[in-house]
């Protein structure tokens, strides 16, 4: 990962009227042309627009298929990463990149159909910052994805009482204002319309959407993903609750570990009178004392949080980052 | 950044007898890190500047040493004769990678060569190293081919080159050799702290930049791969693991905390029920020392997953700071230049 700041002159100056279109591809070659064809039929009635293929260190020709047809078509852009990086940054790079005041992600495989483009918009228009499609017709295997995705969005809404059923669609539409707002790492791009949501405060809602069978070239995604966004949803979890008082958050387990603590000694105490010379006069003061350590230990780590929020956290409290301003 | 390096006496940057060259018109920059050296390093200066004399080339040998160094008065002497020689002292305790960027933030060239004190490549191999960055490269690795060590030193770096082949991937053969020629923007722009510098072609590697190893003759004088020690392979051991770490986790670190904290939470919990399930058959409990291995278990597991949420925390709160990417061909801005080196090159001392 790069520390590089960004800075004004790494993200241009937005363009109210634009539509910017972001698509991350990764091998991709053969889909690229049929791609760009399809927005180019899909948009042909809107006045202006870019489309930006960020391509995420493809292995393949895909850059290079990219690049001629962007010679021609002027509107088509292409953004080369310096290697492989992953979904999310492909698409935090094409965001940065992206000049329109409104900004369209979409996978690069033709599975989300760009001919719903203006659904989105139109429901954008209604005065919410982020508009997430669902796939109403899902054309995925059912034990490798659409199980696994049915099971996560059922997690994920449990979890943040968020109403998208359907998170791992890609073809969302953005504000420009929210997406300042967003800075994508690790797998964050699986969860856009619920980290907006819980930590932004950004208004989400979803449509339908068509879906449809991959033609061309292979999937990127696999079983791994299943490991994977449990711990990611902690994550969220956490960061959406505690960012802002990491004490608060280890204090509660702390106080948890203590009472742990403490029921394991009044085990020992009520031991001690039964049975003095059993081998539970050791075992269980040694097991409160674990968890009394575990208490303390939890206390620190929560400084550590106010430590580190402290010197990291300070200077971004800009007010745009966290107000929005009500529209009409 | 604050350099750490203080500058004992730096003179003119021209070549005698080469036509003098102005600072801003140093190509290379020859950077070697001397620190606790007892040889005289001059000999070596002499020898590894011909090459670059012959190729034309401008160029300016940078010596970094310790204060008070015995090695310094012979290059000061060549320095005070106009040869294009500074020397930089740096306390003991400053890290190999805050003293190399330190010593960037000196240098007048925009390819920068890193030469161990110790020789590992003859001479000519500069040349051939800097060919290569000329000719599009972002770094080029120098590699002793057909290395003359001892079957045991030859053993030893296999298995080091290919654990670490595994840890950060790339093929490099001889990190050993310590003999680099890279773009000055690489340094710039790598992620990098500690004693990491070591690891700079994998670094690069990781980061999309163009690597190349060049495979170039071994110096007759080069000590090769002798026993170090056993103090030398655990630090290896630790920058392996620490590389496996920053590498894979770095930006993630619940995965990584999370994981070892939910085998050991799980492990626990298993013992836990078991024991629960003898109490039911009559098994008292408490007096068993396994219920202190379920709980030892169990608070691991909760104290990993706190740290990755701690971590988590820190990364969340930098995230708005820094890009998860590097566009392809693109070096920092002029801004950030500025930023990091916090000085006008052309007006140091």
């Amino acid at each position: 990962m790069c520390v590089m700041p960004l800075t004004p002159t790494t993200r241009p100056v937005a363009v109210r009227s634009l539509l910017s279109i972001v698509v991350p591809l990764y091998n991709e070659e053969s889909n690229v042309a049929p791609l760009i064809a399809a927005v180019q039929h899909a948009l042909v009635e809107l006045p202006a627009w870019e489309l930006i293929l960020v391509d995420d260190g493809s292995a393949d020709c895909t850059a290079s298929v990219a690049e001629a047809i962007a010679m021609e078509d002027r509107r088509v852009r292409l953004v080369r990463l310096a290697r492989n990086y992953g979904q999310s940054a492909a698409m935090q790079a094409g965001f940065d990149q992206a000049a329109g005041g409104i900004v369209i992600s979409m996978d690069g495989d033709l599975q989300n159909d760009p001919r719903d483009i203006p659904h989105l918009l139109t429901k954008l228009g209604e005065g919410y910052d982020l508009v997430a499609g669902y796939r109403a017709d899902r054309k995925d295997p059912v034990i490798t994805r659409k199980a696994p995705s049915w099971v996560a969005n059922r997690v994920i809404r449990w979890t943040f009482s968020v109403p998208i059923r359907d998170t791992g669609c890609s073809l969302r539409a953005y504000r420009r204002e929210l997406l300042d707002r967003l800075h994508l790492y690790s797998d964050l791009h699986r969860f856009i319309p619920i980290v907006a949501a819980v930590t932004t405060g950004a208004r989400v809602t979803e449509v339908p959407v068509r879906h449809h069978l991959r033609r061309n070239g292979t999937s990127k995604y696999g079983l791994s993903r299943i490991g994977k966004v449990p711990v990611d949803l902690l994550m969220i979890r956490m960061i959406r609750s505690f960012r802002h008082r990491p004490l608060l958050m280890f204090a509660i387990g702390s106080l948890a570990a203590m009472f742990v603590s403490f029921s394991f000694a009044f085990a020992a105490f009520a031991s001690s009178l039964e049975a003095p010379a059993t081998s539970a006069v050791y075992v269980l003061p040694a097991a409160a004392l674990l968890w009394l350590s575990l208490a303390c230990y939890l206390l620190l780590l929560g400084f550590v949080g106010e430590v580190a929020l402290r010197e990291v956290g300070q200077g971004q409290r800009a007010a745009s980052s966290i107000l929005w301003e009500q529209r009409p | 950044m604050n350099s750490p390096l203080g500058v004992l006496e730096s003179t003119g940057f021209t070549v005698a007898p080469v036509k003098a060259a102005p600072a801003d018109q140093v190509e290379i920059s020859v950077i070697v890190s001397a620190r606790g050296m007892r040889d005289a390093m001059v000999e070596l200066c002499d020898e590894f500047a011909m090459p670059l004399r012959h190729g034309e080339l401008t160029f300016e040998f940078l010596f970094l040493l310790e204060r008070g160094s015995a090695v310094a008065d012979s290059l000061l002497q060549r320095a005070a004769r106009g040869e294009p020689v500074r020397v930089l002292y740096a306390e003991n305790t400053v890290s190999e990678t805050l003293l190399l960027q330190s010593a960037a933030e000196y240098a007048r060239g925009d390819i920068l060569i890193l030469l161990p004190p110790r020789r590992r490549i003859v001479a000519s191999g500069l040349l051939a190293l800097i060919e290569r960055v000329r000719a599009g490269a972002d770094m080029a690795v120098a590699c002793r081919s057909r290395r003359q060590f001892k079957w045991t030193g030859r053993l030893r770096s296999r298995l080091f080159h290919y654990m670490l082949s595994r840890v950060g991937g790339g093929s490099l053969d001889d990190l050993a050799c310590g003999v680099r020629a890279f773009r000055r923007e690489l340094l710039e722009t790598l992620p990098l702290y500690g004693e990491l510098s070591a690891y700079l072609p994998i670094l690069a590697l990781r980061e999309g930049f163009r690597v190349e190893q060049v495979f170039l003759p071994q110096h007759p004088k080069d000590p090769g791969a002798g026993f170090h020690g056993p103090p030398l392979y655990i630090r290896r051991m630790i920058d392996l693991l620490n590389l496996f770490f920053v590498l894979r986790f770095a930006e993630k670190p619940l995965r990584f905390f999370g994981l070892t904290g939910a085998v050991a939470v799980g492990g626990g919990g298993v013992l836990l029920v078991m024991l629960f399930v003898q109490r039911l058959g009559g098994q008292p409990m408490a007096p068993r020392p396994l219920l202190l291995v379920a709980v030892l278990l169990l608070i691991l597991g909760i104290q990993s997953i706190a740290l990755g949420l701690i971590g988590e925390v820190i990364v969340h709160l930098n995230a708005p700071r820094r890009r998860p990417y590097r566009l392809a061909g693109e070096a920092l801005l002029p801004s950030r230049m500025q930023a990091v080196a916090g000085l006008d090159r052309s007006a140091q001392p």
